[in-house]
């Protein structure tokens, strides 16, 4: 069964002869473990759609469903979207958004905190996730003092931290050289593995594409997946 | 997780230097609470201090300390004749400015009946009340006197020989008690040359009526000008005799006007202090809105800074319960912290400040609580911000 399953969604701005269309009923399947590239040029809506997801955004049209449970549809939740985006969905953002006052090992805790797990748990766990990512050492660091590879490293231990079924990157390797661009891909697969999380990431990093499991391009508003060669 | 105390722990210093700033804002609105206590302390205090169930004063005269009053200097000797009254003793109060300690101070001298008189010195903390007719003296320790110190006034010396704490006029100066004819010599005494020049003037004035030079000679004592008036007379009523009465019969057949205690107080509140007061209660009124405005836009910068974040927190699915209460959280941080700084500062204050400062501990308390709802509402702009912040500004959108 798909982790996520969105069926004819669309984003209408304005209205009349105003309106735009910045997403034009999209449909995507992604699968537990798989790892998708969402590509297209600037404005064409690639974030708008995750927003879209995300809920943060609400959609003009269109349904979502997450592990078959449905999330939206027609203009309307079934669920309060914090929530949602709280036990189904972590985010890994291009600029890593770390909360700035807390340490690498608090910005992780605080998701499962948000979640419902207590404290000390929080804490152990945090501490165990980032000793996955391989970034234990730095977990009483604060964001600024962090390398950009250790920070990204960080964010996706918060994107991990209540093991949602969905992560949405967003250019995730748009800060880093190749070399660390690649090493956060290899993370990124290796959680998509070994959590059975499915990664949808938006991308201009043409350098990554290889390693995607399944990539997606949009056009003006248009979702269409590409073949692989 | 407390993000409201990592985050003030993040920023230590910065906030350390905010709450230093507001707290020094605070302590001014806790003197001014201080100062308009103290005004008005000061202003009654030598009435309420004098032991007089009666001011008499020179006839339609506002009392000797809103309005100068001039009476016969045995003004005493015929209120003490009227019905009700136990004791009238003459009064003198006299602002100078001289030379004390060193230094140019502003005090009021008050003369009074040094024997059993009303309007004297009451409680000392030093030393003994005036027991001589003269050259004696009683001071405040605000003053910076000592115990048998000797200071110049006029032509004479004089040695203080009991101090008081906390004597002062309604302006807040301190007192200097001097016996009556000693008070009366520094407020009417006249240098050598203003002498010769009045004598001068009243001789000229004599013969030119048509006296001979030598019947001028002999009349000029009688034109000299008095050096036995009084201010006031203080007036005692007797066990059991109605004020209202002996207020009425010194008015009617004395031709003074005479003022009870609570006559007095209020002319002094409604008088003299009444525009003080006023100019005081609306200062602190806008130091208090202005210390609230100033903790509003603090709450509101340090949100703003934190915008982005708290989009992430909302992003990653933060209730806004979780953002409401870092915002409120360190809202009174800031505010119950600059208040523990303004409380000590002001304490540090209290007794160097040259004015008489009056604490009330329920006007602190309400100055603190208007405080905390003041810091409470400012923070409502901020969240009120940060909840209209959308979660997409996380992502740079």
């Amino acid at each position: 069964m798909a982790v996520l399953e969105v069926q004819g969604l669309s984003k209408v701005f304005g209205k009349g002869e105003l309106a735009v269309h910045a997403v034009r009923e999209a449909s995507l399947s992604v699968e537990a473990g798989e790892l998708a590239a969402l590509i297209g040029p600037s404005g064409s809506g690639k974030s708008t759609l995750l927003l879209c997801i995300a809920l943060i955004d609400p959609p003009s049209a269109g349904s979502i469903a997450v592990r078959g449970r449905e999330a939206w549809r027609d203009g309307r939740s079934a669920l309060d979207a914090r929530r949602f985006r709280r036990e189904n969905i972590g985010f890994i953002f291009q600029g890593h958004n770390l909360i700035p006052f807390l340490t690498a090992q608090e910005n992780v805790a605080l998701a499962m905190q948000l979640n419902g797990v207590r404290s000390r748990e929080a804490a152990r766990r945090a501490r165990e996730l980032l000793g996955y990512l391989e970034v234990a050492h730095r977990a009483d660091a604060l964001p600024g003092t962090l390398s950009g590879g250790e920070r990204q490293r960080v964010a996706i231990g918060r994107a991990l931290a209540n093991q949602p079924p969905i992560i949405f990157a967003d250019e995730p390797t748009a800060a880093l050289d190749t070399e660390r661009g690649l090493k956060v891909m290899d993370l990124l697969r290796r959680v998509a593995r070994e959590k059975r999380s499915a990664v949808i990431a938006v991308t201009h990093d043409l350098r990554m594409i290889e390693g995607f499991d399944s990539v997606y391009e949009m056009n003006d508003g248009r979702l269409a997946r590409k073949e692989r060669q | 997780m407390d993000l409201a105390v990592r985050d003030i722990r993040r920023h230590l210093g910065k906030f350390a230097a905010t709450i230093a700033g507001v707290g020094m804002l605070l302590a001014i609105v806790l003197v001014m609470n201080g100062i308009y206590r103290g005004n008005i302390f000061d202003g009654i205090w030598l009435i309420e201090n004098t032991g007089a169930d009666l001011w008499v004063v020179e006839y339609g005269r506002g009392g000797p300390f809103n309005e100068s009053s001039r009476m016969p200097g045995d003004a005493h000797r015929s209120i003490a004749a009227a019905p009700g009254v136990a004791r009238a003793s003459p009064f003198i109060s006299y602002a100078a400015q001289r030379d004390l300690d060193g230094a140019s101070q502003q005090f009021t001298i008050i003369g009074y009946d040094v024997f059993g008189g009303l309007g004297g010195p009451g409680r000392l903390v030093a030393g003994r009340a005036i027991e001589a007719a003269h050259r004696e003296a009683v001071a405040d320790a605000r003053l910076g006197l000592d115990l048998g110190e000797s200071f110049r006034l006029g032509a004479h010396d004089y040695a203080v020989v009991g101090l008081t704490r906390g004597a002062v006029d309604p302006a807040g100066n301190p007192v200097i008690y001097l016996s009556l004819p000693d008070a009366q010599e520094v407020l009417y005494q006249q240098d050598s040359h203003a002498l010769v020049a009045a004598r001068a003037a009243n001789l000229q004035r004599l013969e030119r009526a048509g006296y001979p030079p030598q019947e001028a000679e002999r009349l000029l004592p009688l034109l000299a000008t008095s050096t036995a008036g009084v201010n006031a007379v203080l007036v005692r009523i007797a066990p059991g005799a109605d004020a209202a009465a002996v207020k009425q019969h010194i008015e009617r057949w004395l031709h003074f006007s005479a003022y009870t205690r609570a006559e007095e107080r209020d002319l002094m509140l409604e008088g003299r202090l009444k525009k003080m007061s006023a100019v005081l209660g609306l200062f602190r009124s806008l130091l208090v809105v202005v210390s609230i405005v100033i903790i509003a836009l603090i709450v509101y910068v340090l949100t703003i800074e934190k915008i982005r974040p708290i989009a992430t927190l909302k992003l990653i699915g933060a209730p806004n319960s979780v953002i409401v209460r870092m915002i409120l959280e360190q809202s009174l941080a800031l505010t119950l912290g600059s208040f523990a700084v303004a409380y000590g500062l002001m304490s540090l204050a209290r007794d160097r400040f040259p004015r008489t400062l009056i604490l009330l501990p329920e006007e602190i308390a309400i100055t603190f609580a208007v405080m905390l709802a003041g810091g409470v509402l400012a923070s409502f702009m901020a969240i009120w911000h940060a909840l209209r912040a959308p979660p997409s500004l996380a992502l740079g959108g």
